[in-house]
Parts: C-alpha cells; sequence; structure tokens
C-alpha cells in the first residue's frame, strides 16, 4: 500500500458539508452578537428597523454575489470562462438576492412614506425635498430593473447551458445584461444608503 | 457543432446543459431579453401616467391593493410593480412560445434592449418625467 495515496484522492467537497460550515459560522457570530451586545440598539430605534435589516442584508449580499458576477461576465465576454457553473449558479442567485431586497423594500417602505411627521418622506419634504423627489424616487425604480435582467441572464445561461460558450451574441448578451443589472445595483445601493445615513426609517 | 460542444464540456465546468447534440435556436434568448425591455417600459409608461394624472394614479394604486399585502401603506408603486410584473411575465410567456424555434439576428434585438432600457431609464429620471408630465 502506498503511503501517499490519501495526497492522491481528488474528492469534491459536497454542497451539504459546505452549507453546514457556513451555518455553523454565521450561527456562532449571530450567537455571540446576541448574547454580549445590546442588539436592540444595533438596529436602531426606527420603526422601520427590522424590515430595514432585512432589505439592507438583502441588498448587501447581493452586491457581494453581484461583484462576483460582475467579473465572471467580463470573463464570458472574453470567452475565457473555466468556472462557467458557477457562473449559472451566480446569475441565480442574484435574481433570488434581488427579488428578496425588491420584497423587503416594499415592507419598508410603508415605513419610509408614512404620514406621521417623523417619517423619512415627511422629513425629507420638510428639510431636503430634493432627495425624496429626485434621488429616493429615482432609486426606488431602478432597483427594479435588477430583477428582470438578472432573470433573463439565469435563464439564458441554464437554458443554453454550454452552447452560450460557442455562441458570440449570447456571450456578449448574458455579459451585457450581468453588467447592466449590476450599474443597476450599485446606483439602487449607494442612493439607498444615503438616504438610510441622512434619515433612517 | 455537438463534438465542439462536448470538447466544451471537458474543458470548462458547467452545472447544467441540454443535451450537447441538440441545437437550440436563440429565439428564447431573444424573448427572455425584449419581454424583460417590455416590463420596464411598462414600468417607466404607467409611472409617467401617474404623474401625469390623479386618477390614473389612483386606478395603479388599485391594482396594487387587489393583492399585494400593505399595499395601502406603499402606495401606487405597488401598482406600478404590479403592471410591471405583469407585462413582463405575460410578454415572455407569449414571446417564448413564439420564437423558441426560430434562429434569430441576437446582435440586432441586443440593441433593441439596449435602447429600450436606455429610454426605460430615462423616462424614469424625476426632472424628465416631472416635466413631461406637465409640471
Amino acid at each position: 500500500m502506498n503511503g501517499n495515496e490519501h495526497l492522491d484522492e481528488r474528492r469534491e467537497a459536497s454542497t451539504a458539508s459546505l452549507a453546514l460550515v457556513v451555518g455553523i459560522l454565521i450561527g456562532s457570530a449571530l450567537a455571540f452578537v446576541l448574547a454580549t451586545a445590546p442588539f436592540s440598539a444595533l438596529l436602531g430605534a426606527g420603526q422601520g428597523a427590522v424590515p430595514a435589516m432585512f432589505h439592507g442584508l438583502a441588498a448587501f449580499l447581493y452586491l457581494f454575489v453581484g461583484t462576483i458576477g460582475l467579473y465572471l461576465a467580463w470573463r464570458l465576454w472574453t470567452g475565457r470562462i473555466r468556472a462557467f457553473a458557477d457562473l449559472q449558479l451566480l446569475a441565480t442567485v442574484s435574481a433570488t438576492f434581488s427579488l428578496l431586497a425588491i420584497v423587503f423594500g416594499n415592507w419598508l417602505y410603508i415605513y419610509y412614506r408614512a404620514k406621521d411627521s417623523g417619517s423619512p418622506r415627511s422629513w425629507f419634504m420638510a428639510n431636503m425635498p430634493v432627495v425624496h423627489k429626485i434621488f429616493f424616487e429615482f432609486k426606488e425604480f431602478i432597483a427594479l430593473f435588477t430583477l428582470p435582467l438578472t432573470v433573463a441572464a439565469a435563464f439564458i445561461l441554464w437554458y443554453y447551458g454550454a452552447q452560450v460558450l460557442d455562441r458570440k451574441w449570447m456571450r456578449y448578451t448574458v455579459a451585457v445584461i450581468l453588467a447592466l443589472s449590476f450599474f443597476y445595483l450599485v446606483v439602487a445601493f449607494g442612493l439607498g444608503a444615503a438616504v438610510t445615513k441622512l434619515k433612517p426609517a | 457543432m455537438s463534438g465542439k460542444l462536448l470538447e466544451r464540456e471537458r474543458e470548462v465546468e458547467v452545472a447544467w446543459t441540454p443535451s450537447a447534440s441538440r441545437f437550440i435556436p436563440n429565439g428564447a434568448a431573444v424573448a427572455a431579453i425584449i419581454s424583460a425591455m417590455l416590463g420596464l417600459i411598462t414600468l417607466a409608461v404607467v409611472n409617467l401616467g401617474t404623474a401625469a394624472s390623479k386618477a390614473f394614479n389612483e386606478w395603479v394604486h388599485g391594482i396594487g391593493k387587489l393583492w399585494m399585502p400593505g399595499a395601502e401603506g406603499i402606495g401606487p408603486y405597488s401598482g406600478k410593480e404590479t403592471l410591471s410584473a405583469l407585462v413582463w411575465i405575460g410578454s415572455w410567456i407569449v414571446l417564448h412560445v413564439a420564437l423558441r424555434s426560430r434562429d434569430l439576428n441576437l446582435g440586432r434585438w441586443l440593441i433593441v434592449f439596449l435602447v429600450g432600457i436606455g429610454i426605460a431609464t430615462t423616462l424614469l429620471w424625476p426632472p424628465v418625467f416631472e416635466y413631461l408630465a406637465g409640471h
């Protein structure tokens, strides 16, 4: 028996083991925070603190995934991509996070536009109307662009599979859609973060 | 094509791919991008309409209130999302069935898509739609 046999073993880690490791890491971090920190102070005192947390979390995770997706989209554009499976998966995850960010954004919007004088919209209209009338209104619409764009990209990648790689215009199409969705994500994310910084919901 | 594809699948890690021996026409890809564009143009046009007409604005809000939880608080935005999604999904189904077996000039349709997305974005810039709505 060769003593180096274990070095030759090529076995990929299972998805279940990866999910377990990620779950344990996130669970440990959450348990540590909840056991040692005033969690309500972390969320903020506003009525919309909970939907704001979910909305921000979904948007932040989408930003991570979208950034990697943008890089892989560029690799696809050049025709030199090996991690095509990762792009298929990331496009799908991007579409999922886009949907979640929109759903939680709707929930948060209820608190944003509440009629009481303490709501962010009331405050902006009284003090900085341009922030609501231009930047927020634009942000709320272009954030919606990310969903159909990422869904279309994911659909093409799964429907055509490896056939995308040998068809120049299909590669260009998917790469352009993913780059555009990233552009809309970054603009919406930046404006959302700025609005939240000025007046949290 | 099939031999080249099989070679590709050996070179590149692919999560899932259809049968390599069957060439899939690009009509389904055209349907996917054009329906997305139509949904977003709908969003822009409906928003312009709500800025121009109070009655239309109330009607759009009523559409959102038909099904969306919290639509009363979300306001007309709920109806704009609903109409945009309906046009997107509805046109996708129709176009997919109509185009899936056709091979089209994808480059040309990509340009149409980009122009449409550009128009939708421009129409949603508040100074533009407020001006067009007569404010």
